[in-house]
């Protein structure tokens, strides 16, 4: 194992930085407790042992992440603010963030650094490099069972139930520290300009309240501090700086696209990938297990546990995993005060704080809101608009596959080798609007030779070995998403009767793929086809929809200037809660059709940015 | 769960699904109804239920209608019965060796000093088209 996690003092030691919380008073440092303190042990054991998110504070394996909460559905639901008679233990912060992974991890780096006092409440737990399954012969077997992306299937203790069955596509996250960054292919595109203005362009979607150029220097610096590899001058995008590491090879295979691509003048670039072709702020480069999508052992794909939550922490942020929160609290002026979280003992506890941050992702994020409705927010909170879980867009997907007599190499990691762009704009000569990326990638070891997760198919009996032969390392996919354009009617509510094993009401996912999205996957399908068979691709397959294809969850408190027709402003702050801010991909406008983790945490930096530059305008509780 | 009869049916099974031939093995020579039924259930307890399943239906026919009668009847059962055949035999040694299958196994990375797509010019003439994106200060709405 190459990457070593913090390890240090208890993750409540303070920062010696010297605060520069919101309040001016210099009395602020507050430490409550609302209820009467809990027994020494028992605050022991919450705040210095199995709740604490430091890897040398983990609870054994084996014990680690069991949930015992009772079953009773939710927690109490007494007064809003209501601490009161619970006995429970109260912690305090300057900012509480609500989940450890992409956006939280560089929401509470920033805090951090500029001196907050931060604490992130985490369900999950740090990922274990050892048990990744890359090194197992198991391997493959494995990411099609625990180590899949679907929490429903997955089914940790830390994970939370999704019904689904009124959804076209099912979501896919990882629940942990580095969240579903641990198990992504850590494609790092960017939006393009066009996609911050479709309405202005296309009459379809909605204007964001920023542009891509607002947005460059986010992007520049969140390159360098993840670490990602790519070739800069893309015609796909305007110009800008360059990658901090140079591209990773893109295989013969890719270069016998990009050749295709050459002929019939269609774009192509090599993919920018958060994983590193070169060592990197002490990580190893990419040893090239190709098990990107399952952990990689190596520490070379970037995710936060990696990449931010060690600094975090050296600079004073309070991890908190196996703390799995429940809703918002709020006082009697409508601000938040904290959040409610259950630990895996089933205790109940608060952080209070005096800015509530969510980065739960765009699922997690609207279920605890509308589980935080109260009197004064009957709807849920920060819902005055109505569009807390509405206007879920997830990228349909589809996937094309072709086949070569030749062998073609595709090892390595498994996210894009290289992209196109040249059906993304729209085109009026084109039965649908927007378009859509293309990222080139391989296909797997000889488990999915002989039975395709994605397009392709199986061949039992006789003709068996000489199928999977003929398919193993002969080779790629188009891997295609389109965008998908905000549709209210998608949308993530609370279901009427599953919960979580602590009780929580768990999420109901409605989701429909439009007309448009269906003609544009289609059209994007006969495009790829094409362009294998210039490849020399002897045939394809083709998967029109994969529902196991939902990782990129988006848009469930889209950001806008006007508070009836928005959640969020452009900085990610509530309009109905104001120190309560959004950094996840829930605030995305519209969809575009490029893998989101880069405008993510761009988003996360400026918006936290922006609230450590205006602090002492920031209205907090007293 | 994994007595005897049921694996004696997977292994007619499995053999029908993965027979030998071509230089490979049949699935129950590399152990897929022994200790590599054992690994996969150990790795993927959640099959263990559907592998029941599809003994309790279709355990007393023969390999071919036992598998159509599980399509037909539990689609997630006859999955399930693939998945483990095909998980347990792919996770053998010995196949990966047959297949010269090096996956999941470290190599360097080594970011290329001038690749061929440079080298081919084949990013030259990409610029050359010129941007594919569009810029939305230059464009009004569309018509």
């Amino acid at each position: 194992m190459s990457h070593r996690q913090p390890r240090g003092s208890p993750s409540n030691v303070k920062s010696a930085r010297p605060r520069r919380c919101f309040a001016r008073t210099p009395d602020f440092v507050r430490r409550t407790r609302l209820a009467p303190p809990p027994e020494p042990d028992a605050a022991g054991e919450i705040r210095q042992g199995r709740g604490i998110g430091y890897p040398g504070a983990e609870p054994p394996r084996g014990t680690r992440g069991k949930n015992t909460a009772s079953a009773t559905r939710g927690p109490s639901r007494d007064a809003e603010g209501g601490a009161e008679n619970t006995g429970r233990t109260v912690e305090h912060a300057d900012v509480l963030v609500v989940g450890a992974g992409a956006s939280g991890g560089v929401v509470t780096g920033a805090l951090a650094e500029a001196g907050f006092d931060v604490v992130c409440l985490e369900q999950g737990h740090w990922p274990d490099r050892t048990d990744f399954p890359a090194l197992r012969p198991t391997y493959e077997l494995e990411a099609r069972g625990g180590w899949g992306g679907n929490p429903t299937l997955r089914g940790r203790p830390e994970d939370y139930p999704v019904n689904e069955t009124d959804s076209d596509i099912a979501t896919l996250m990882y629940n942990g520290v580095g969240g579903s960054m641990v198990l992504y292919a850590a494609d790092w595109p960017r939006l393009l300009p066009s996609d911050f203005r479709t309405r202005t362009l296309d009459a379809v979607g909605d204007d964001w309240p920023l542009t891509y150029h607002d947005l460059q220097p986010f992007y520049e610096r969140t390159d360098r501090a993840f670490g990602v590899s790519g070739l800069a001058g893309d015609t796909s995008l305007p110009p800008g700086g360059e990658f901090p590491l140079p591209p990773l090879p893109i295989g013969d295979g890719a270069l016998r696209l990009a050749r295709a691509h050459d002929r019939l003048k269609w774009h192509w670039w090599p993919a920018p990938n958060a994983v590193l072709s070169r060592p990197y702020q002490g990580r190893n480069a990419c040893a090239h297990y190709g098990s990107c999508m399952q952990g990689c052992p190596e520490g070379a794909k970037a995710s936060t546990d990696v990449t931010h939550w060690p600094n975090a922490i050296k600079a004073g942020a309070r991890l908190l995993t196996g703390a799995r929160v429940a809703r918002v609290l709020t006082d009697n002026q409508g601000l938040a005060i904290g959040a409610e979280y259950v630990d895996p003992e089933g205790k109940w506890h608060i952080v209070k704080a005096d800015v509530v941050i969510m980065a739960a992702n765009s699922v997690g994020t609207a279920r605890i809101l509308l589980n935080s409705a109260s009197p004064r927010f009957p709807n849920g909170l920060a819902n005055s608009s109505g569009l807390v879980g509405r206007r879920l867009m997830v990228h349909p997907f589809a996937n094309v596959t072709g086949y070569f007599d030749e062998p073609v190499d595709a090892g390595g990691h498994v996210g894009a080798k290289i992209v196109s762009y040249e059906f993304y704009e729209t085109d009026p000569d084109r039965d649908f609007v927007r378009g859509a990326k293309w990222s080139l990638a391989p296909t797997g070891g000889p488990l999915n030779a002989a039975l395709p997760s994605r397009a392709g198919n199986s061949v039992w009996g006789k003709g068996h070995h000489a199928h999977v032969r003929t398919h193993l390392g002969h080779s790629l996919s188009w891997c295609i998403f389109g965008e998908d354009l905000p549709d209210e009617d998608n949308r993530v509510e609370i279901d009427d009767s599953l919960t979580d094993s602590s009780g929580i009401p768990a999420p109901k996912v409605t989701y429909r793929v439009g007309e448009n999205s269906r003609r544009l996957l289609d059209f994007n399908i006969e495009r790829a086809e094409r362009s294998f068979a210039e490849a020399g691709a002897h045939r394809t397959a083709v998967e029109s929809l994969m529902r196991f294809s939902g990782w990129h969850l988006l848009g469930t408190a889209r950001m806008g200037e006007d508070p009836a027709t928005s959640v969020v402003d452009g900085w990610g702050r509530a309009h109905d809660v104001p120190n309560l801010y959004i950094a996840d991909g829930s605030v995305f406008v519209t969809s575009g059709a490029v893998n989101p983790t880069s405008t993510i945490v761009s988003l996360a930096l400026r918006s936290v940015e922006h609230l450590i530059e205006n602090r002492r305008e920031q209205r907090t509780p007293r | 769960m994994t007595d005897d009869k049921l694996r004696s049916w997977l292994g007619a099974v499995a053999d029908d699904l993965i027979p030998a031939a071509d230089g490979m093995p049949a699935a129950t020579e590399v152990g897929v109804t022994g200790s590599q039924l054992d690994l996969v259930l150990a790795v993927r307890p959640d099959l263990a239920r559907a592998l029941n399943r599809a003994w309790a239906l279709a355990g007393e026919h023969l390999p071919g209608p036992a598998l159509r009668l599980l399509a037909d009847l539990d689609p997630r059962a006859h999955q399930a019965v693939l998945e483990i055949v095909a998980g347990a035999y792919y996770s053998s040694d010995l196949v990966k060796r047959l297949l010269g299958y090096t996956g999941q196994q470290p190599i360097p990375v080594r970011p290329e000093d001038y690749p061929a797509y440079l080298a081919e010019g084949l990013l030259d003439r990409v610029v050359d088209r010129g941007p594919v994106h569009r810029d939305p200060d230059s464009l009004s709405r569309r018509q």
